[in-house]
């Protein structure tokens, strides 16, 4: 049977409707995540964790007109995100670790230093289990507001 | 809302910038009294965003007596040299004169602000006839250019809402697009400062008539009085009216000072949920 495909975004709240400015802080990535989640299809079914990343995931499929579901899904959307102690301006202001653990994930996500990932303020929950960005399409891979952020796809089989 | 060849949306607050082409107004005293001086002002309000200009040929305070002549000399070919160099502003022209209303409409204008609020019965038709906006102003039945003196109302918001909706409602009648009718309190005029405090107090029951309301605020006596200050003090004064007649959601504002009261009505638009911030990530990122 084919797999579906599967998407990782970040849980940015700044992407949902309820925090829109007149200039958009995150046009790129948001542009980024919208052309991602739509080839998940019209069903998509959500692996999200933090605070916010259900709701994030939810505006995101809802903005490409498909639907939430539990299971007979399309494509699954995956939310998590690296560090947020990359620069002095960062949530969690900066922290000499974070950038080698970004790296570290950017290699593989099966090995995940659950208290480290929550030092750094990282949302790695839902990431364990991933493959490993190198299979993936990378869509974005940056860090401009010192958190770091992909968006990745991984074509079903 | 439409002001002559502008349409706006619900959701925007406008900025009308005061243009006197007069010698001897309260707050510039002649400043743009020269047509250049005038011209450049005009430019520089409208770099600063304003999106309406309301040019006066007469001030409002008791004076030497300005012919309808001498007024269209004043205003009606700078309405032509404004529409020439910007032709997609709204500008508004600050008069009470049919005559002068209709030649200043000829020449480009597209908003007549009746300040003496109807003291010419034929204003409307003249707006009616060039399909102009019309602000509709509450005086309370003072001749122009006279000073409020021991005028007294059971209850000064109501008159003013009487008086505006009545004149909104005859410009209707006489055919003004139902769009494009503006209805002013007028602070200071016909009023003392306690009657122009408590009009501020209670804009929201001039906002809940529906019509779009105009209010002019800018340096005005009642601001001093209130504060104690001279006519070039009253900035921090006006601007703290400002955003009480902002929350209440005033649509126009006449005023002097562009870029500050814009930052202002912008501040408090979005304190009430009707503006989005220009660029928030903090702690959402």
């Amino acid at each position: 049977m084919k797999t579906c495909p599967v998407t990782l975004v970040p849980g940015v709240p700044a992407l949902l409707p309820s925090y829109a400015s007149l200039q958009d802080p995150v046009a790129g990535l948001r542009a980024t995540c919208l052309v991602s989640v739509a080839r998940l299809g019209p069903r998509v079914r959500v692996s999200a964790s933090g605070p916010s990343g259900a709701r994030v995931a939810a505006a995101l499929v809802a903005a490409v007109g498909g639907a939430v579901v539990e299971d007979g899904e399309t494509g699954v959307l995956v939310v998590g995100n690296g560090s947020a102690t990359r620069t002095e301006k960062a949530p969690g202001h900066f922290d000499p670790r974070a950038e080698a653990f970004d790296v570290a994930l950017r290699v593989s996500f099966a090995d995940i230093d659950a208290a480290l990932a929550e030092e750094l303020g990282a949302d790695t929950a839902c990431l364990r289990g991933l493959p490993p960005l190198a299979q993936a399409e990378v869509a974005y891979d940056d860090a401009p507001f010192g958190v770091q952020y992909w968006v990745a796809t991984w074509e079903g089989r | 809302m439409r002001l002559g060849r502008q349409a706006f949306s619900d959701d925007r607050a406008l900025m009308m910038a005061i243009v006197n082409r007069t010698p001897d107004s309260f707050f510039d005293k002649g400043a743009t009294w020269a047509e250049d001086a005038a011209l450049a002002r005009v430019a520089e309000v409208v770099e600063q965003g304003a999106e309406i200009v309301d040019i006066g040929g007469i001030k409002a305070a008791p004076g030497v007596e300005i012919s309808i002549a001498e007024e269209k000399d004043r205003v009606v070919d700078f309405v032509a040299a404004v529409r020439s160099a910007h032709p997609g502003l709204v500008i508004s022209v600050d008069t009470w004169r049919a005559e002068v209303g209709a030649a200043v409409c000829a020449a480009g204008a597209d908003i007549l602000n009746d300040a003496w609020g109807g003291a010419d019965p034929e204003l409307v038709d003249v707006a009616a006839e060039y399909d102009a906006a019309i602000v509709c102003t509450h005086t309370g039945g003072v001749t122009p250019r006279t000073r409020p003196y021991r005028i007294e109302y059971d209850d000064v918001v109501a008159a003013a809402i009487a008086d505006t909706v009545a004149y909104a409602e005859r410009a209707v009648h006489a055919g003004v697009a139902r769009e494009s009718i503006v209805i002013d309190p007028a602070h200071d005029f016909g009023k003392n400062t306690f009657h122009s405090l408590e009009l501020t107090r209670r804009l929201g029951e001039m906002v809940a008539t529906g019509w779009p309301v105009l209010v002019s605020l800018s340096n005005k006596d009642f601001v001093g009085e209130t504060l104690g200050l001279d006519v070039s003090q009253r900035l921090l004064g006006t601007l703290a009216a400002t955003s009480v007649c902002a929350m209440a959601g005033a649509r126009i504002y006449r005023i002097h000072q562009v870029v500050e009261t814009r930052q202002t009505v912008d501040m408090v638009w979005s304190i009430a949920g009707r503006r989005p911030p220009l660029r928030a990530i903090r702690g959402i990122q």
